[in-house]
């Protein structure tokens, strides 16, 4: 028997019981020696010790064990007092009343522990749901997120908030320190003189905490005011890759967290480890694809460079030969014709060299683009009045509402992409071909802007791919003095720099519509002193 | 094109084969040119010469060209024309803030260099104002001692920052007006790098002239430079 008592006094450690429990006790003890009194003076009753019973069970069912056992041996004793010959003494002179006595005890204790396991698993049920939902939590974030920068502070904040710690932060590995990742609280870190690091064992064993001095903080005042802090930190590993740490403070003298604690932190450090690779293994895939895609684009540029920057550089050469011959008698109408050739494919070269130009900034990521707010009238009223000769006599509408809202934009780089577009008509389309360019706000925050000839169009099939770098309509062969292919794809490149969208489709009068989606400004400040 | 003949031009230029091919246009076309390479020569050149109208490339070997720009400043309005690189708009707004009047991109044809230098030559004789106190430019007038504007002989109703911004370029017509050049004599050096100002303000004048405009295209008169700012496009003079 006190084996057993032993041995369930050990599963339940005294903790300080609350005032509500000590009074309940008291109250549930005072009330059943009331009914004990009534049933034994008035219904002859001769042993109501029931009813205490009744008073053990309810304290163990809400205070736990201790409360319980506690509230056992106070009745224990008040009956020995009140009920048992000779009343108002411990002392007890019949052996019927000893047994019955000692077996009142053994029952009110065993009564009080199990009324006590009941709520003890119904709170170990309930904090093992909290964890499973925290956890899950944790994953769903995690596997959500692009990336676990996006997530990294609502994790932090959860482990705060769940484990009940003072500050949590995540740190990176990374040379030659850490960086940080997230963190719940503000300000300078807090420079702890213990860490608890958390080791974690191999197999089913539980991680333990190891106590350390932290090597990194110098000895001496602590400039943070660290020496109410403990730290304890948990490693971010996985595949034996460290990936970075989980770090949390606690105040000084509360020991390492417990189990629960421990447990979520420790699986949330696992998660996060898995996310953190996955999103190496993603960048390394990405910067891949990268490096493959330039070496593309290097050799295509290279092909193309050699075959259209020559021709006009032939060309030029060969007219500017025969202005130079003393043998070649030409006329005063030849040599000016000959210098209007070496002009003509001279600026041909320009346009060349302006597109690489362009193409290779827009590659690079070199393009910073100036956003203003702008009237897209005035944009387009200096593009087409600069390309007014490259037009030559095609009928240009322009259509824009007078209430069209003002977009932001860099003024540069529109206007090149207006260029390189009626660059391209003027090129594609048969002289008189006419055009039209409108602009209607689209979709939310948005104004489209359209480009409409009346030429002879793209096929449909070339249309996905017509923005596409060196993409000639009609092949190489066909498309050798058409451009290199790459006007359309610096349109795009450049409009998305400005957050916009570039778009073509078949236009309704047979011809190639572009379609540029561009962000509208910002409402404009109100007229404020005029 | 009587008044620009015969003029003095200082031609800053570090390639030898653009110099001189510019030289012996211009020589052509009857203008009296003076060479430099660098900016320590033209300074010389300033100082002895003291020419009508000045073109000026700004990557020079010893010194960037805003240098002479500002050194000319100083004692001078002798209209500077910039050649300039493409994609360097941060150069030009640079050196049009310096005090240069305007510029055009390299590779340039002849006959547009010429064109600019002409129209520079012309306008170096003063303000547009005439003698009645009012600035006409095609078919917009604003009558400075009354505060009024016109728009094809129709008043059209401006803010007082309207106004001033109107009147601000239409008095220097041909003129390339820098962003900051216009903010700050609208709203002051304060305002000088909020641009959105500016182009909002410009589309709402924009759309007055135009709503009082017959033919609806009185706005068509300023100009966008795309990144640099505007200009009053110069109305042909009327034949006589």
């Amino acid at each position: 028997m006190p084996a057993l008592l032993a041995r369930f006094l050990t599963y339940a450690r005294p903790s300080r019981p609350s005032n509500v429990t000590v009074g309940l006790g008291l109250g549930s003890i005072v009330i059943a020696t009331l009914l004990a009194a009534v049933l034994e003076s008035e219904t002859q009753v001769p042993d109501a010790s029931g009813v205490y019973l009744v008073a053990v069970a309810i304290v163990g069912s809400v205070g736990g064990t201790w409360p319980a056992v506690a509230t056992a041996l106070a009745s224990f004793l008040a009956y020995d007092v009140l009920f048992i010959e000779p009343r108002f003494s411990v002392l007890i002179v019949e052996p019927t009343d000893w047994l019955n006595l000692a077996l009142f005890l053994v029952i009110a204790v065993a009564v009080g522990r199990l009324a006590a396991l009941g709520r003890e698993r119904a709170a170990e049920a309930n904090r093992r749901a909290r964890e499973a939902t925290d956890l899950f939590d944790v994953s769903r974030l995690l596997a959500t997120a692009d990336s676990t920068a996006d997530v990294a502070a609502q994790i932090v904040e959860k482990l705060g908030h769940e484990a009940r710690l003072e500050r949590v932060w995540i740190d990176l590995e990374g040379a030659p320190r850490e960086r940080p990742l997230a963190d719940t609280g503000t300000g300078p870190r807090p420079s702890p003189t213990v860490v608890s690091t958390l080791a974690r064992m191999p197999g089913d064993e539980p991680a333990r905490w190891v106590r350390a001095h932290d090597p990194l903080v110098r000895r001496g005042p602590a400039p943070h005011g660290g020496g109410d802090h403990d730290a304890i930190r948990v490693r971010i590993e996985t595949g034996g890759t460290v990936y970075g740490s989980i770090w949390a403070i606690r105040a000084t003298g509360t020991g390492p967290p417990d189990p629960e604690a421990t447990r979520l932190v420790s699986l949330a450090a696992d998660q996060l480890a898995l996310a953190l690779r996955r999103d190496r293994l993603r960048q390394e895939a990405t910067s891949v694809e990268v490096a493959r895609r330039s070496d593309a684009l290097k050799s295509a540029l290279l092909d193309s460079v050699s075959h259209d920057l020559r021709t006009p550089l032939a060309s030029i050469r060969v007219t500017a030969g025969n202005l130079a011959d003393p043998t070649m008698a030409l006329s005063s109408d030849a040599v000016r014709e000959a210098a209007e050739t070496i002009d003509t494919e001279a600026q041909r070269l320009d346009r060349l060299v302006t597109s690489v130009l362009d193409l290779s900034r827009i590659e690079s990521g070199a393009l910073e683009p100036d956003l203003q707010v702008y009237d897209l009238r005035e944009l387009v009223d200096a593009a087409t009045a600069r390309l007014r000769t490259t037009l030559g006599d095609r009928p240009v509408t322009v259509d824009l509402p007078d209430d069209l809202p003002l977009v932001r934009v860099d003024a540069v780089l529109l206007d090149a992409v207006l260029a390189n577009l009626l660059e391209n008509i003027g090129r594609h389309t048969p002289p008189g071909t006419p055009l039209e360019i409108r602009a209607a706000p689209s979709e939310r925050g948005r104004i489209t802007l359209t480009i409409e000839d009346s030429g002879p169009g793209v096929a449909d099939m070339h249309l996905a791919r017509l923005f596409d770098k060196f993409y000639r309509v009609g092949g190489p062969a066909e498309g050798a003095r058409r451009g290199m292919g790459i006007g359309l794809s610096v349109v795009r490149g450049m409009v998305e720099a400005l957050g916009g969208t570039a778009t073509a489709r078949r236009s309704q009068r047979g011809g190639l519509t572009i379609e540029l989606r561009l962000p509208i400004a910002p409402e404009p400040p109100p007229e404020a002193n005029g | 094109m009587a008044s620009t003949s015969g003029a003095h031009v200082l031609l800053v230029e570090d390639d030898p084969t653009t110099r001189r091919s510019i030289v012996v246009n211009l020589d052509a076309h009857g203008y009296h040119v003076a060479e430099a390479a660098d900016v320590r020569s033209a300074m010389l050149s300033w100082e002895t010469s003291r020419p009508d109208v000045i073109l000026l490339d700004l990557g020079l070997p010893d010194a960037d060209g805003s240098v002479l720009i500002r050194r000319v400043r100083r004692d001078a309005t002798t209209p500077i024309l910039v050649l300039s690189a493409r994609n360097k708009e941060t150069d030009k707004v640079t050196a049009l803030e310096a005090g240069a009047d305007d510029y055009v991109t390299k590779p340039f044809g002849l006959p547009e260099l010429r064109a600019r230098v002409g129209a520079l030559l012309r306008r170096a004789g003063g303000p547009a104002a005439d003698a009645s106190g009012s600035v006409a430019v095609g078919s917009v007038v604003i009558d400075i001692a009354r505060r009024e504007v016109t728009v094809s002989g129709h008043p059209i109703e401006l803010t007082p920052r309207e106004y001033e911004l109107l009147k601000t370029m239409l008095s220097q017509p041909g003129r390339l007006l820098t962003r900051g050049r216009l903010l700050r004599a609208v709203w002051g050096s304060a305002y000088d790098s909020e641009a959105h100002y500016l182009h909002v303000y410009v589309s709402r004048l924009r759309r007055k002239l135009d709503a009082a405009d017959p033919t609806g295209r009185a706005s068509s008169l300023i100009v966008a430079e795309p990144g640099i700012g505007y200009r009053i496009a110069e109305v042909e003079p009327p034949p006589i």
